[in-house]
């Protein structure tokens, strides 16, 4: 899946660059940004694919693992709220 | 990235480990030392036994329901590794649980040997492997030895069991055909394991190897033990890395021998306690079990390095059947009336 946002990158941020005259950036700030929290937030459904399978199969076999379950399950979400942090930076 | 392809790791893990840690530890053998066998099954039904103890409960009693409990729990709880399993993972589990198959093929084997009744066949089989039911039935119901090799032709035991059969023939001795299931059985775990490079599945093979090391250790000691003539080359199972046929061969003449080998090998630094007991005891059953933890030890090692490969459910899979051999020398134990510390000595405690 990370090899599809590495290809389109390659394939059309760099003609975008060209084209652009030189004082402008390759992206648009806001563009970039929002491209940012986009790779945050599929970083972390990767992170949570294990997790919550791991998560799952412990509650399966014993309910009081739900709680530290779902606090693992949602911590990489953590990264998603970091990377919204550079919306209002921009 | 999808988990059909490559298995669903993190999730049978997890579940593995969980069972794992419901598995009864030394405290409860400690408890079960002191209750007879009545007592045991009731303890038994309130933890990961209940529904075999109430399906069971009404028909049987005593070491009888407890054994009967710890067979169908065991075959349930692979049956359930199967269930939960994917892709390759699944193909690695259910290679390695035709250990059962193999284990029912010897017990249905010797049973046809010794003229045994049917239904006392039946009770010592674990339906956890590849064969229905309807197949091990099968088995039972043939007269003799031939006929039940004839019946095994294609499946994977079939080759060598037709060969050994020939060496059976001759000799009327049933090892030739009991080695060749357990040769088949390796041979097919380790045939579809090499060629791969991922490093949870080198391990995995080392643990293999281990196994196969061991168990070539075991019968070249079973051998020099009885001081019969039979030579371990015949019955060397392929596979191993650490002691090769020769190297077997040349120094089982004796039990001091065999140990010295065992020791100078790379197995010698994390045996060295079993090795001393031996040493001590020359008791075979005491290093037997000894072997089997340290085999049991490895394993665990490896599901902490990799706990997104095989090693957690082999693990698990090691430990559950130790602790059904536990529970039923316990309950057997008890029902012989012997005392607690004899009792003890039967034990694989961790």
């Amino acid at each position: 899946m990370l090899e599809i946002i590495f290809d389109l990158l390659a394939n059309n941020a760099v003609p975008l660059a060209e084209n652009v005259s030189t004082e402008t950036a390759a992206f648009p700030p806001k563009a970039a940004a929002a491209l940012g929290v986009g790779l945050a937030a599929l970083g972390a459904g990767i992170a949570e694919r294990g997790i919550g399978a791991a998560a799952v199969g412990a509650i399966a076999e014993d309910r009081e693992f739900f709680g530290i379950g779902l606090v693992m399950t949602v911590l990489p979400e953590t990264l998603v709220i970091l990377a919204l942090v550079v919306i209002f930076l921009v | 990235m999808s988990s059909s392809e490559t298995g669903n790791y993190e999730y049978v893990s997890a579940r593995v480990k969980t069972r794992r840690a419901y598995l009864y530890g030394d405290e409860e053998y400690r408890k079960f030392i002191r209750m007879g066998p009545g007592e045991i099954s009731r303890y038994m039904e309130e933890t990961t036994y209940a529904q075999e103890m109430n399906e069971f409960g009404a028909r049987y009693k005593g070491a009888d329901l407890i054994e009967y409990a710890l067979n169908h729990n065991l075959a349930s709880q692979f049956e359930d590794l199967l269930r939960w399993s994917e892709g390759e993972l699944y193909e690695h589990i259910s290679r390695y649980l035709k250990k059962f198959d193999a284990w029912n093929a010897k017990t249905i084997l010797r049973g046809i040997y010794a003229k045994e009744d049917g239904e006392r066949i039946r009770d010592d089989l674990i339906p956890a492997g590849e064969f229905k039911i309807s197949f091990l039935e099968q088995l039972i119901g043939v007269g003799n030895v031939e006929e039940f090799v004839g019946l095994l032709e294609g499946t994977m035991f079939g080759e060598e069991l037709a060969n050994a059969f020939r060496e059976y023939e001759e000799t009327g001795l049933l090892v030739s055909l009991e080695n060749a299931i357990d040769r088949s059985y390796y041979q097919q775990l380790l045939k579809k394991i090499e060629v791969v490079e991922d490093p949870s599945l080198v391990l995995y093979t080392k643990f293999l190897r281990a196994e196969i090391d061991f168990k070539n250790v075991m019968n070249a000691l079973r051998i020099a033990h009885s001081g019969s003539e039979i030579s371990i080359v015949d019955y060397y199972i392929q596979g191993g890395k650490q002691f090769t046929s020769s190297k077997l061969s040349s120094s089982m003449k004796n039990l001091d021998e065999t140990i010295g080998m065992i020791r100078e090998s790379a197995y010698g630094e994390q045996l060295a306690g079993a090795i001393e007991k031996l040493e001590n005891t020359e008791s075979l059953i005491s290093f037997e079990h000894e072997l089997e933890s340290v085999l049991l030890e490895y394993c665990d090692r490896l599901s902490h390095l990799y706990p997104l490969s095989i090693c957690p459910v082999i693990a698990f899979v090691l430990s559950k059947e130790k602790e059904i051999e536990n529970v039923r020398a316990i309950a057997r134990g008890k029902e012989a009336g012997l005392s607690p510390e004899e009792i003890e000595k039967q034990l694989v405690i961790l």
